[in-house]
């Protein structure tokens, strides 16, 4: 009997260390964005409001306040992301039928084009990108940055995609072959219905990583593209209600993924992993 | 082109149409890739060991090691310090959740994941606040009296950016090596646990040996990542030392100075070298050769 208590209470110690780890910066944002006057050592502010989330939203515009409207910003996140998006998967696809489905002569060296830039940093790239996109008017240009992130999201695009199609058992696609149907039909009345879950879960996942994309944005975009994540960067310095809004806005579409997305993810989608 | 299509008639496919037929759909992504990552990788390294009137020169690096030497040693401290501690918590949790079926554990299984696909950028902005010397974090410890009210605990530094990473590392690790857990069928616990195995015997000697090769694709995955992250640096270390990847960033946006940044950059590169071959060598054969 005894141990059982035991055990139930060091249960409920780690959940509520558990708890307090996770939800503790989660709550300093919330709390940051209502804030209007917290003084030190509070626990909690003198005077909450949503003054900076109604100035963010734009529905007022208080001089007092220095917080401008995240619509602007916000325009070119979704601009940016929906446009990489769209052609990432214009490219993932095929890439990923070719993948799962074919013997692609030189698939090791195919593969690790697409590994690489998870195992290596980024950051190099961009930088020696950078006299390249100036010479060629991209530097500062949403165009420069729609590269850029087609860059980052691509091999995620391409290994949720090969995921998906594998997933999909070869025999459906054989019967339908058997009795006469194109390559060309099958796949596009066969595997791509089947797999249609997975792409979407592929298309979600890379629009998220565009919107979120930071360091890439940094380096060719700034300071003539200004994307929610860049918005967020230049106000944290000195308006951290601010910040904190935009933060929460930037947090809403990664927790609803987690949320949507629990029973459907695999490990494989982080890594390329099949263990 | 004979290479190209002998694979297709080894299989026995028809006709030699087919053959081309891969490298068609996988032409964009490779082409894009190419001259996106392969150029630019290339041109980093090159440029890395050039002065600047073009010629062959070490000088660039003799700058870098002078300059940033301690924050090359710096970046290698937090990525080892980030990976370990993280890999000991999530394989604590991981193992926890896969024996314990209490609703607890359940509990804690579906927190534990909320922060796994948080974007660097939010979770930089969260630590600044809730580290901040008058943040969150030190206004409890004061108020439970376990810091002093007049000196708060200065954490924008090796400390707060570990536990930056530990955040969302945690979860990431965690999320894989349960993965792989999961897939371990009862009985081999049960099996253990009749002959006598107390808990932890199961676990370190029965579960996670079972497991150990995707345990260390995600150590090398949380690794890299680490060394790689520029946001988290960048928006809460304060001063030096600092990470190199802050200064690849101070290198360009300050000096115009590519060469340097280049430089370090392959220090990076260095850095992540084994294992980052590691991974790219066990995901290819696996894919390719399925072992």
């Amino acid at each position: 009997m005894g141990t059982k208590w035991q055990r139930v209470l060091l249960e409920g110690l780690l959940l509520c260390l558990v708890f307090f780890l996770v939800f503790g910066p989660i709550s300093s944002l919330v709390i940051w964005s209502i804030a209007i006057r917290w003084y030190w050592p509070h626990v909690l502010p003198q005077e909450i409001g949503l003054a900076y989330w109604k100035q963010a939203l734009g529905l007022q515009r208080d001089w007092a306040i220095a917080a401008v409207s995240i619509w602007d910003a916000f325009g070119t996140s979704i601009l940016v992301a929906v446009i990489s998006t769209a052609l990432v998967m214009t490219m993932a696809i095929p890439a990923g039928y070719a993948l799962a489905r074919f013997r692609v002569p030189l698939k090791a060296l195919i593969l690790l084009l697409f590994l690489m830039p998870k195992a290596f940093p980024q950051q190099p790239i961009f930088v020696n990108l950078l006299p390249a996109f100036t010479r060629w008017g991209l530097a500062g240009t949403v165009p420069g940055v729609i590269l850029i992130h087609i860059l980052v999201c691509l091999i995620f695009g391409v290994w949720i995609t090969t995921s998906a199609f594998k997933a999909i058992p070869q025999e459906l696609e054989e019967a339908a072959r058997s009795v006469g149907a194109t390559r060309w039909c099958t796949f596009w009345k066969v595997l791509l219905p089947l797999a249609a879950p997975g792409l979407l879960v592929s298309t979600v996942f890379v629009f998220i990583t565009s919107l979120t994309e930071f360091t890439g944005t940094f380096f060719i975009g700034l300071p003539f593209v200004t994307t929610l994540p860049m918005l967020l960067y230049s106000s944290s310095g000195y308006n951290m209600q601010f910040a904190s809004v935009i933060a929460i806005v930037l947090l809403i579409p990664s927790l609803l993924f987690m949320v949507l997305i629990q029973k459907v993810f695999r490990p494989e989608y982080m890594g390329g992993i099949t263990g | 082109m004979r290479s190209g299509s002998s694979a297709a008639e080894a299989r026995g496919a028809r006709g030699g149409t087919e053959g081309f037929l891969p490298w068609f759909l996988l032409l964009p992504a490779v082409t894009f890739i190419l001259v996106m990552y392969v150029y630019p990788f290339a041109l980093s390294i090159i440029r890395s060991f050039t002065d600047e009137t073009g010629s062959l020169s070490l000088v660039n690096y003799h700058k870098a090691v002078s300059l940033y030497g301690r924050d090359i040693l710096f970046s290698i401290q937090v990525a080892v310090l980030g990976t370990l501690i993280s890999t000991m918590l999530s394989l604590a949790l991981a193992a926890y959740i896969r024996l314990s079926n209490s609703r607890i554990a359940r509990l804690v299984n579906s927190m534990s994941r909320l922060g796994i696909f948080l974007p660097y950028v939010v979770v930089a902005q969260m630590m600044r606040s809730f580290l901040a010397p008058h943040g969150l974090l030190n206004v409890l410890l004061a108020n439970m009296g376990i810091v002093d009210i007049d000196a708060p605990l200065r954490l924008f530094n090796i400390w707060g950016l570990t536990f930056g990473f530990l955040w969302k590392e945690t979860p990431f690790i965690t999320f894989i090596v349960l993965s792989g857990l999961q897939v371990i069928d009862d009985t081999y616990i049960e099996a253990a646990r009749s002959v006598g195995a107390k808990t932890r015997q199961v676990v370190l000697r029965i579960l996670l040996p079972m497991i150990k090769p995707t345990i260390a694709i995600a150590v090398v995955l949380t690794f890299c990542t680490i060394v790689s992250t520029f946001t988290l640096p960048y928006m809460i270390v304060a001063g030096t030392p600092t990470t190199v990847t802050v200064d690849i960033a101070h290198r360009v946006t300050y000096f115009g100075d590519y060469r340097v940044a280049s430089a370090l950059g392959v220090f990076l590169y260095l850095i992540v070298g084994v294992m980052a071959i590691y991974y790219l060598r066990r995901t290819v054969r696996e894919e390719v050769y399925g072992y």
